[in-house]
């Protein structure tokens, strides 16, 4: 069901208005609106009210979250931050910002600069590493790089695929240097190729532009580098590579030092700020005048009581809740609020990956949640696998319920829809298929003169999935005419809801009279009555003609086709039975009867998994498509209350 | 043996399913695409991706019907 909601009108002395905005942050029950723009004609015009804090708050909060960013992460001492919000809030919100502007004052340059060396430190180890790798590829081609007075020399690293180009880059160095210059090649590793370029010094700006504007890979060795043997480059480069990781490790060490001081109080500052900034974020929605303040919003019924209490608690008199008159045009701009019981909440999650229905609506929960789980039984039908599905559920919502936001309300509803699966795989004498109808345990329950085997009673199965389709559709329909009747209080709406209700009305008697004319025809009841049904059908179309035009006629096939579509519940359920007997039967089929029975076990496995998918899927589908759009308009706002908690 | 009725029963499922196949495979490449730029249009993406399945199980029902009937 959805709640009832109350538009509020919060009236209070300017003076106070920050204060009381906290208070109701704390109590975290109001949908706010924007007061500023709500004002009668003739009536005093409402000035926005500017958060003059919001920019400075904002900028603090950044910087506390970037050093926060920056402290390597300890496990949270809950006392301490206890404490440290139990100190700020006994000095008051003022104190929060002047202490993160002095924790910043503390750490930002400190940080920063730590942060900027270890960096660097990375980068050189990086750089280092590469050269390292370089150079102990093209040791052992150093006999042929001649030393020569006056010269340079730098690595080139080519690709493997390009090594082709190789030839070019000589002849154009050649040019370039006047044929003073050497490239000697050696392979690094698979793909790449290190190239030493030996050329005379006065040539070097020439040179390097040129590897530049090709966008050669060059890497160029540190001056200090230069005019040494390799092996004593590898030396230097390994004591420089030690000494860069020891003063890596220095400055993880004091990073380390300032987050066990810091880390916690740095934190609290993060998340008081950012509730603070939530809250002011939210001061031009309201209105003033030179000496009060005014905000609107929407409060669930049950939650008013409590508001009221809470501010006549903390100011008394001097802060006035006004109940606004509820008219139909009001309460078609309320927010939606979803009050189900805890079982329902799968469900709500579940349709919110469509549409909210708008507060006026019917909430389809509560019809969601009965028959969504039927239809998945219907389709699933085993015992064997309901208990499966139950498990599997049971453990995933423990395994990753925590972690992972969908895994628990998507386990919850498996593990409501396995009951019905155990219930109907009862009626239809599954376990594992027809392995326990072949064990004696289940025979298939004989109802109504039908004995319920889904493969043998085909055609029972498709006239009572029909028959649900049926009784799903003028369900949907007449909720629909519900929707429109109370839409049709907001006298704008009035035309439109009445060729609604028309149309809808239209619709239900369409398909009565086409069961009494086909009752008729196949003679399961009088045919004097084909008349009547006739007639029906004629006034049937004119209402629909009405309602939505000559086009909305064209709807009744698709309305038969939204009815026909329940037949996948057979459909879909008659595969799973097909795949549970091959499972059986593969089994079976085995010599050994350990490989058997694992045969069967991965198949009936892959089935239930199958099942568990396709089945959700499909109910969800019925659903969406063929039910809802019935008589869900949809595109409701969510109610989404100013406060740290989402009551929702 | 009398071939007709499992044959007519192969192409009503078979026909049904290409069908359903081909519309389905349509939306699925246009719905991947919204879904990369508009994830929050998932829900109406699986609601278009799920009506031509529903020619799939017309098919099925019709090849049941031809078999049992």
């Amino acid at each position: 069901m959805l709640q009832r909601m109350v538009k509020v009108q919060v009236l209070g002395p300017k003076k106070d208005l920050e204060s009381i905005v906290d208070t109701l942050y704390q109590v975290g029950t109001i949908h706010l609106e924007d007061a500023s723009r709500s004002h009668e004609q003739g009536g005093i015009i409402l000035q926005k009210v500017e958060a003059k804090e919001a920019d400075t708050i904002a900028a603090n909060l950044s910087k506390i979250e970037g050093i926060q960013l920056v402290l390597p992460k300890k496990p949270p001492d809950l006392t301490k931050q206890t404490e440290i919000i139990q100190i700020l809030s006994q000095k008051g919100q003022e104190s929060i910002l002047e202490r993160a502007q002095e924790v910043i004052h503390e750490l930002e340059a400190k940080t920063r600069d730590l942060i900027t060396r270890k960096t660097d430190l990375e980068f050189t180890i990086a750089n280092l590493s590469r050269y390292q790798t370089v150079i102990e590829k093209i040791l052992p081609i150093e006999g042929q790089i001649p030393a020569l007075e006056g010269f340079e020399i730098t690595i080139i690293l080519i690709q493997g695929e390009f090594e082709g180009i190789l030839e070019l880059i000589k002849e154009k160095l050649t040019r370039i240097t006047h044929n003073q210059c050497e490239l000697i090649s050696a392979p690094i590793d698979e793909d790449t190729i290190a190239t030493v370029v030996v050329f005379n010094r006065k040539y070097s700006s020439d040179v390097h532009t040129f590897l530049y504007s090709q966008n050669v890979n060059e890497l160029r060795l540190p001056n200090e580098y230069l005019n040494r043997p390799l092996n004593e480059i590898l030396l230097l480069n390994e004591e420089r590579r030690v000494a860069a990781v020891k003063e890596v490790l220095e400055v993880e060490e004091e990073l380390r030092e300032l987050s066990l001081t810091w880390q916690d109080e740095v934190a609290v500052l993060a998340r008081l700020l950012k509730d603070r900034h939530e809250e002011i974020k939210v001061f031009n929605k309201f209105g003033q005048t030179d000496y009060t303040f005014v905000m609107l919003g929407w409060i669930p019924r049950k939650f008013l009581d409590s508001t009221k209490k809470t501010l006549h608690e903390r100011y008394g008199d001097s802060v006035v809740i006004n109940e606004l008159p509820a008219s139909p045009e009001m309460m078609d701009e309320a927010p939606t609020f979803y009050d189900n019981p805890a079982f329902m909440k799968p469900f709500e999650y579940l349709l919110s990956a469509i549409s909210h229905p708008k507060y006026r609506e019917i909430d389809p929960t509560p019809i969601f949640a009965v028959f969504f789980p039927l239809f998945f039984g219907l389709i699933v039908g085993d015992i064997a696998y309901g208990f499966i599905i139950l498990g599997i559920a049971l453990l995933l919502k423990k395994k990753f319920g925590e972690r992972l936001d969908w895994i628990h309300p998507l386990m919850n509803l498996m593990i409501i829809a396995s009951f019905p699966t155990i219930i109907f795989g009862y009626i239809f004498g599954e376990f594992f298929g027809d392995f326990g109808e072949n064990m004696g345990w289940l025979h298939p329950l004989e109802i109504m003169g039908v004995t319920w085997h889904r493969l043998d009673a085909l055609i029972p199965m498709l006239v009572l999935s029909i028959a649900i389709g049926v009784f799903h559709i003028i369900l949907g329909l007449s909720l629909g005419i519900i929707n429109q009747w109370t839409k049709m209080r907001c006298t704008k709406y009035v035309c439109e809801c009445r060729k609604h209700i028309c149309e809808k009305a239209g619709m239900i008697i369409v398909i009565v009279s086409i069961l009494i004319l086909l009752g008729a025809i196949i003679q399961i009841i009088p045919e004097i009555l084909m008349y009547p049904g006739i007639v029906m059908l004629i006034i049937a179309l004119a209402l629909i003609i009405y309602g939505g035009g000559v086009i909305a006629s064209i709807e009744v096939i698709s309305l038969i086709s939204n009815i026909l579509s329940y037949a996948r519940i057979m459909a879909i359920g008659t595969s799973s039975v097909i795949l549970a007997l091959v499972a059986n039967q593969f089994g079976g089929m085995m010599e050994v009867a350990i490989v058997g029975v694992i045969v069967a076990a991965l198949i009936h496995l892959m089935n239930i998994l199958l099942k568990m998918f396709v089945a959700s899927l499909h109910s969800f589908r019925l659903h969406i498509v063929e039910f809802a759009p019935k008589f869900s308009e949809g595109g409701g706002k969510l109610y989404n209350p100013f406060g740290k908690g989402d009551r929702g | 043996m009398d071939f007709g009725m499992p044959i007519g029963a192969g192409i009503a499922f078979g026909l049904g399913a290409l069908g359903a196949g081909i519309a389905m495979s349509r939306i699925g490449a246009a719905g991947a695409g919204t879904v990369a730029e508009k994830p929050e249009l998932f829900g109406y993406m699986l609601i278009l991706l799920a009506i031509p399945e529903t020619l799939a199980i017309f098919g099925f029902v019709i090849a049941a019907m031809i078999l049992i009937m």
